[in-house]
């Protein structure tokens, strides 16, 4: 290992010792607690050992036509992957030997970035692997690629940084997900860069095991006249925590967040998305749904902050909230932060319940109680499923959720 | 077909109906007439179940069963359909499954075999060009973006294929064009039969012309306050409702 990376690492690691994880102190971490994760996977949780490895095969995506690349506990398996000649997949072993200040470059460990914290720090400190993709200019890869986290529980400390060229286009659809023959912890930190004119459509499916902790980043940046469109989804895990960290850097670049978490039982989901405008006419949707069962409790924190000379930025972010049950708890907060006057930006965020006329109207034709809460509740989620354009992707996501509301099985195709 | 006895009903504490009495026999077409606020919709909710409205004296008997022990999708089974006078739009949830959803259950609960993809698709064309709506109505949301007269020709589409007992046409024939009403009542024409009974709430004699119905009725004050043939209708579009009262509370 090179010594530039070993004393990143090293240093990340000194980082983690005297800052810990983040506690409920800390206002970013408010309703987030990390304290537990001793308890449940051992003093050094962050090492914990996997069970017996998962097979690819058990969860592919089907009908989904696609280039794979798998990760199993943390580490590449270019031998279970299937990897496209028009772009480049290097890891982490391969890129110390060929390219090392990539290397560095990619296992940097910045504590200064929004949401930095201990849970980054032990990303670089720890890294069970990590690789980058790179798409030159104008190419356009024919197929989506899969890229298939397979955890069996254990600790998985895992560095994805994606570059992608001028003009370039990938569509990526990051799916994490495993058995759970043991408890673990995937620490997921994705760095995204698009040049200018580049595309990229990012699918990100979080359905872990129950005993499976998720804290994930996504970092995106964005040259002139790209575009960014992100799919978060997530519906497995005990408790998941994703930062979204995305910075418009010059102008005509565009941004759309979706996020959409259908949670039951004890589940705690809590998201963190940071929209910064640097540059002028740039664009950024986000669009946040949850449907909340049981005792699960979900917190969006949507950040928009407009710089001085951001001028002609246009902004809009909602998040709605379904709660199905009075023990199911939001905590959402839509934040604005506007540094000059030419801007336009709309935010909201909404709690409901569902809508009785339409309840009282879908039992008049037939369905039951329980069919018509559930039937709306899926509606109310596919609204955000709808755009996504991966219609393999949007059945998958569909079908898992409607496995979390029982009473849905009948109903298979009746969402426009 | 349905036996309506002396049906007080409240709404948030405030008696709206006051002892409704009312009788429909198999295969005969009511009409229900009055003014605004006098109840007309709250009668066709409370048949249909829904919630908000307390029934504090009197019965209701359909078919034999006591009705107000049925919930709505068990009405909705035993054959009642609420045309609604205002359809609700329900983005997301697609039109012709929501009716395949509503079709199977209800053969489901009448022991009979649920019908399959193909057979359901044949019925729903069928029935599409009875009411000359067009296919493109079938993928849509419920009532998603239709217009006002779409969604009531929607509603007696979705009639036309559950195919119900007893039909309450809660003004169906509001904000249809001169067109539209023709096309509705053709279709309405065409589901009558000796097994299905239907009333039709309307403010409008112009509806009567097309449906010609057994009897009339006059609902106002939260009373049935006069009975009569397809002439009444007439009658009331001639002179108002003011003589019905007058005549009632005598
Ligand atoms: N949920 C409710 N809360 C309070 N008042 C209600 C409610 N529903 C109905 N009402 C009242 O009950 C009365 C009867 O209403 P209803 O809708 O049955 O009248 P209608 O005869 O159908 O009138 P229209 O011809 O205008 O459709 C009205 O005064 C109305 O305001
Ligand atoms: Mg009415």
């Amino acid at each position: 290992m090179s010594n530039a990376l070993n004393h990143i690492r090293e240093s990340a690691w000194r980082t983690f010792e005297v800052d810990g994880l983040p506690s409920s102190r800390d206002e970013d971490w408010k309703y987030t607690d990390l304290s537990r994760i001793a308890a449940v996977l051992g003093e050094s949780w962050w090492s914990a050992e996997a069970g017996e490895a998962v097979s690819a095969d058990d969860y592919l995506i089907p009908d989904l036509n696609a280039y794979r690349l798998v990760i199993s506990n943390g580490v590449v398996d270019l031998a279970a992957s299937e990897i496209p000649d028009a772009i480049t997949i290097t890891p982490l072993a391969a890129l110390l030997q060929d390219d090392p200040d990539a290397a560095v470059e990619l296992m940097l460990d910045d504590s200064d970035a929004p949401f930095a914290s201990g849970v980054t720090a032990l990303n670089s400190a720890r890294a069970s692997d990590g690789y980058c993709i790179c798409v030159a200019s104008n190419v356009k890869l024919d197929r989506p690629l899969h890229i298939l986290h397979l955890s069996s529980g254990g600790a998985a400390h895992i560095r994805t940084g994606i570059t992608i060229g001028n003009h370039a286009e990938l569509e990526i659809i990051e799916h994490f997900a495993g058995s759970d023959s043991a408890a673990g912890v995937t620490n997921s930190l994705t760095a995204i860069r698009l040049a200018a004119g580049a595309k990229c459509e990012h699918y990100r499916l979080q359905l872990e095991s129950g005993k499976q902790w998720h804290l994930g980043r996504v970092e995106v940046n964005q040259k002139a006249d790209s575009s960014y469109t992100l799919h978060a989804v997530e519906l497995g895990s005990a408790l998941s925590r994703v930062d979204v960290v995305d910075d418009l850097n010059e102008p005509g670049a565009e941004s759309e967040l979706n996020g959409l978490f259908v949670l039951s039982g004890r589940q705690h989901v809590d998201h963190h998305t940071r929209v910064a405008h640097e540059a002028p006419h740039c664009r950024s949707r986000e669009n946040y749904r949850t449907v909340l069962d049981g005792r699960s409790h979900a917190v969006f924190n949507g950040k928009v902050v407009v710089a001085k000379g951001a001028i002609k930025t246009d902004s809009a972010q909602s998040n709605a909230n379904l709660l199905l049950s009075n023990r199911a708890e939001i905590d959402t907060k839509p934040e604005l932060e506007i540094y000059n006057d030419d801007v336009k930006c709309a935010h909201g965020a909404t709690v409901g319940q569902l809508d009785k006329n339409q309840l009282f109207y879908l039992k008049s034709r037939g369905l039951s109680e329980e069919e018509a809460k559930q039937l709306l509740t899926f509606a109310f989620a596919d609204e955000l499923l709808a755009k996504m354009k991966s219609r393999a992707v949007r059945r998958y996501i569909e079908r898992a959720a409607f496995a979390k509301l029982p009473n849905l099985s009948g109903l298979e195709g009746i969402l426009v | 077909m349905i036996k309506i006895e002396n049906l007080h009903v409240s709404v948030g504490g405030k008696e709206i109906l006051k002892g409704i009495n009312l009788e429909i026999g198999d295969g005969e077409v009511h009409a229900i007439m009055g003014p605004n606020g006098s109840g007309k919709s709250t009668l066709s909710n409370v048949i249909a179940g829904r919630d908000g409205y307390e029934v504090t004296q009197g019965s209701i008997t359909y078919k034999g069963k006591d009705l107000l022990e049925m919930r709505p999708e068990e009405r909705a089974w035993e054959g009642i359909f609420l045309a609604f006078q205002y359809p609700v739009e329900i983005p997301g949830v697609n039109n012709t499954y929501l009716l395949k959803a509503g079709v199977n259950a209800r053969r489901k609960h009448q022991g009979e075999q649920e019908l399959d993809a193909m057979e359901f698709m044949q019925l729903v064309k069928e029935k599409a060009k009875l009411v000359e709506l067009d296919q493109s109505f079938l993928s849509r949301g419920v009532n998603e973006g239709f217009s006002g007269g779409e969604k009531k020709r929607n509603e007696i589409f979705q009639m036309a294929v559950l195919e119900p007992s007893l039909a309450l046409l809660d003004e169906t024939d509001s904000g249809l064009d001169i067109d539209a009403l023709r096309i509705v009542a053709k279709g309405v024409n065409t589901l009558r039969a000796a097994n299905r009974s239907i009333v039709m709430v309307t403010h409008y004699q112009r509806l009567l012309d097309y449906i010609k119905p057994d009897v009339v009725h006059v609902l106002a004050d939260g009373q049935i306050l006069k009975s009569g043939d397809a002439s009444l209708a007439l009658e009331l579009e001639e002179r108002g409702y003011d003589w019905v009262r007058a005549e009632a509370h005598v």
